[in-house]
């Protein structure tokens, strides 16, 4: 059921385009409309940075553009190739998967008489939007231009409060239908113009907030400030934002928004260009225990990569985290500048999405598989980089169960908990009793239950449920055959729903998404009787 | 514009994911196996064994495996897929 519920969080090329629609209130294609009419003329080269699902792509085509069209999302870049080839205009348009960061890598210098980037740049991080700012300037041809097309936060304060007053429920409604949202760029012109560009806005829509700015390179190109690659030296320490970010962590650790620090190198102690540098994802947590297992030990250089908050091996599995989003870190943070070696560490839990081999082949670095815990990472640095089995292979420990659960209960917690406050009160707490006690005993005798299926686990779990069950009644309670029959389909359908979505938690299984449909089906039947045959019968 | 996926789309995309990732199963072809190692390297559940003698490696635990595709993806002689017996 969560796989349903992650899927939907997905966002699909579709919900994309529905959300831009939205977010914009359709203002963005009259915007992007300008840029043709102003810029575009017959066989105009383009480089499209962030083409996305190809709207902007289409009608630059259509004007006679020869469009290098480039993204870092596949589907989208999919959904973007169909409109096109729909149109018969595939021998103007060459698309490519490639990061933003990479484009100086892939094309030569002066290829480009314009380059156009709508809605992307405002996703980049401060110090990749620098650095691509940097690589247009040598590839745009003499005369060149950058038009960009972007959500900025409007400068005065008026113009400022009525944007969010629109903006934040605008955002959270399109969020919830299309899972996509936006960010805006803050004092975009001065970051142009540190870049070496003189910019003009030439047309604005909703209040301001949606720019469409054209920037020519400067008299002297080159005369900006670019940020120092080295971020800051991460160190453990608590603070109330820490603090705020486990309680969450510790609920609610699987619904966004994800906790996350900016992607970027940082320094950990004290390292001098000969430390080992460790790659892992921007999940905050992620940072934090890898900082809190390392520091005081090893120095190193840390490269956080962009995985949207996403721990590595989910990331990695969902396509957050891969190759290209490493190869790209690297080249903006100039580690190759830093550090005299060409060794990377990596987590060995991104090995699922992250294709070694392109590294090594595309950006020349080795890569070795570091260990699956950030714990034994001093012991396998002082080995001379040798994983022992032990580091190799999953384990999943008590204290490591205790937190999946009580993670995952936060979330099922309110999915099965509000509806049963409103429509079975006075059940609440027996309810409420044997979910969180069938979660937590689930997870402390997991490793003994037989079978790896969430389902076969559910049976003996379903068994001890009513075995408590006949225990209270012949103890405690006496009550009549008809409510303990009712009770135990109840606490069956407890168990199995507590079995098969807490086995999605254990990484030694396929997951829940092996079983989840079995799973729906038998908990709806058992809660349904449950919770209905009583009310037809009058009982309750 | 295109429509979104439905609710009923969606289930019955998960519930053919769901059949598939229960029967994918390794298909190693040794044949081809050059002996890096990368498999063994990064697989989390212990499936594979390096055999020193004839600098290749072992699939020796299919059962454990969870179909997580770090061998297959990691693999530079493509030696290894993920793939549903027979379908």
């Amino acid at each position: 059921m969560a796989t349903v519920f992650m899927k939907w969080l997905e966002r699909r090329p579709q919900d994309y385009d529905r959300g831009i629609q939205l977010l914009t209130l359709g203002k963005l294609g009259s915007l992007q409309a300008q840029i043709v009419h102003h810029l575009i003329f017959e066989e105009t080269r383009v480089l499209e940075i962030g083409c996305g699902t190809g709207e902007l792509t289409l009608i630059m085509a259509q004007a006679g553009a020869e469009v290098t069209a480039i993204d870092i999302s596949p589907p989208m870049l999919a959904e973007a190739e169909r409109k096109v080839d729909q149109a018969g205009l595939a021998d103007r348009v060459e698309f490519k998967v490639l990061d933003a960061a990479l484009v100086g890598d892939h094309f030569d210098g002066g290829s480009f008489e314009l380059i156009v980037s709508s809605l992307t740049f405002s996703e980049m991080t401060t110090q990749v939007r620098a650095y691509v700012l940097k690589t247009c300037l040598t590839l745009l041809a003499q005369g060149g231009r950058l038009a960009i097309l972007d959500e900025v936060l409007p400068e005065k304060l008026a113009a400022r409060l009525f944007y969010s007053a629109v903006r934040i429920p605008l955002r959270f409604l399109t969020w919830l239908l299309t899972r996509t949202t936006t960010h805006p760029l803050r004092d975009f012109t001065t970051t142009l113009s540190h870049a070496g560009y003189t910019t003009e806005v030439i047309a604005s829509e909703l209040g301001g907030s949606l720019q469409l700015m054209i920037a020519s390179p400067g008299k002297e190109p080159g005369g900006m400030a670019f940020p120092r690659t080295v971020l800051g030296r991460l160190q453990h320490h608590t603070s109330l934002r820490t603090l705020l970010i486990d309680i969450w962590a510790t609920f609610f650790r699987i619904l966004p928004p994800y906790p996350k620090i900016e992607p970027g190198l940082y320094a950990v102690g004290r390292p001098d260009p000969n430390s080992v540098v460790l790659v892992t994802g921007n999940f905050d947590l992620t940072v934090r225990r890898l900082v809190q297992a390392i520091e005081g030990k090893v120095s190193a250089w840390v490269l956080v990569v962009d995985s949207a908050g996403i721990n590595v091996w989910c990331a990695a599995g969902g396509g957050f985290l891969n190759a290209e989003r490493v190869i790209g870190a690297l080249r903006v943070s100039e580690l190759e500048e830093i550090v005299h070696h060409r060794d990377l560490i990596l987590p060995q839990l991104c090995a699922n999405g992250v294709d070694g081999w392109l590294i090594r082949r595309e950006a020349s670095w080795e890569v070795h598989w570091g260990p699956v815990r950030a714990e034994d990472l001093p012991d396998y640095l002082v080995a001379g980089k040798d994983k022992t089995d032990a580091m190799r292979w999953v384990r999943f420990p008590l204290k490591d169960r205790l937190e999946m659960v009580t993670a995952t209960l936060g979330f099922y917690g309110l999915i099965i908990l509000i509806p049963v406050a409103i429509f079975l009160r006075e059940l609440f707490w027996p309810i409420f009793i044997s979910l969180v006690g069938l979660s937590y005993f689930y997870a402390v005798i997991h490793p003994w239950l037989p079978g790896r299926d969430g389902l076969m686990k559910s049976l003996p779990l379903a068994l001890i449920a009513l075995a408590g069950l006949a225990t209270y009644v012949l103890l405690w309670e006496p009550l009549p055959w008809p409510r303990i029959f009712n009770w135990s389909l109840g606490l069956i359908g407890l168990s199995v729903f507590t079995a098969a979505e807490l086995q999605g938690m254990s990484p030694r299984m396929r997951g829940e998404q092996a079983n989840w449909g079995w799973e729906v089906i038998i908990v709806a039947a058992l809660g349904l009787t449950y919770w209905l045959v009583p009310q037809a019968l009058g009982w309750r | 514009m295109t429509e979104g996926p439905t609710l009923r789309s969606l289930i019955g995309e998960h519930w053919n994911l769901a059949r598939t990732l229960r029967k994918l199963e390794i298909r190693f072809d040794p044949e081809r196996c050059s002996g890096v190692w990368e498999c063994y390297e990064v697989c989390p559940v212990d499936c594979w064994e390096p055999d020193y003698e004839g600098s290749v490696v072992i699939f020796h635990h299919g059962e454990r495996c969870i179909a997580c595709g770090a061998c297959v993806l990691q693999c530079p002689e493509g030696a290894i897929e993920l793939e549903v017996p027979g379908g």
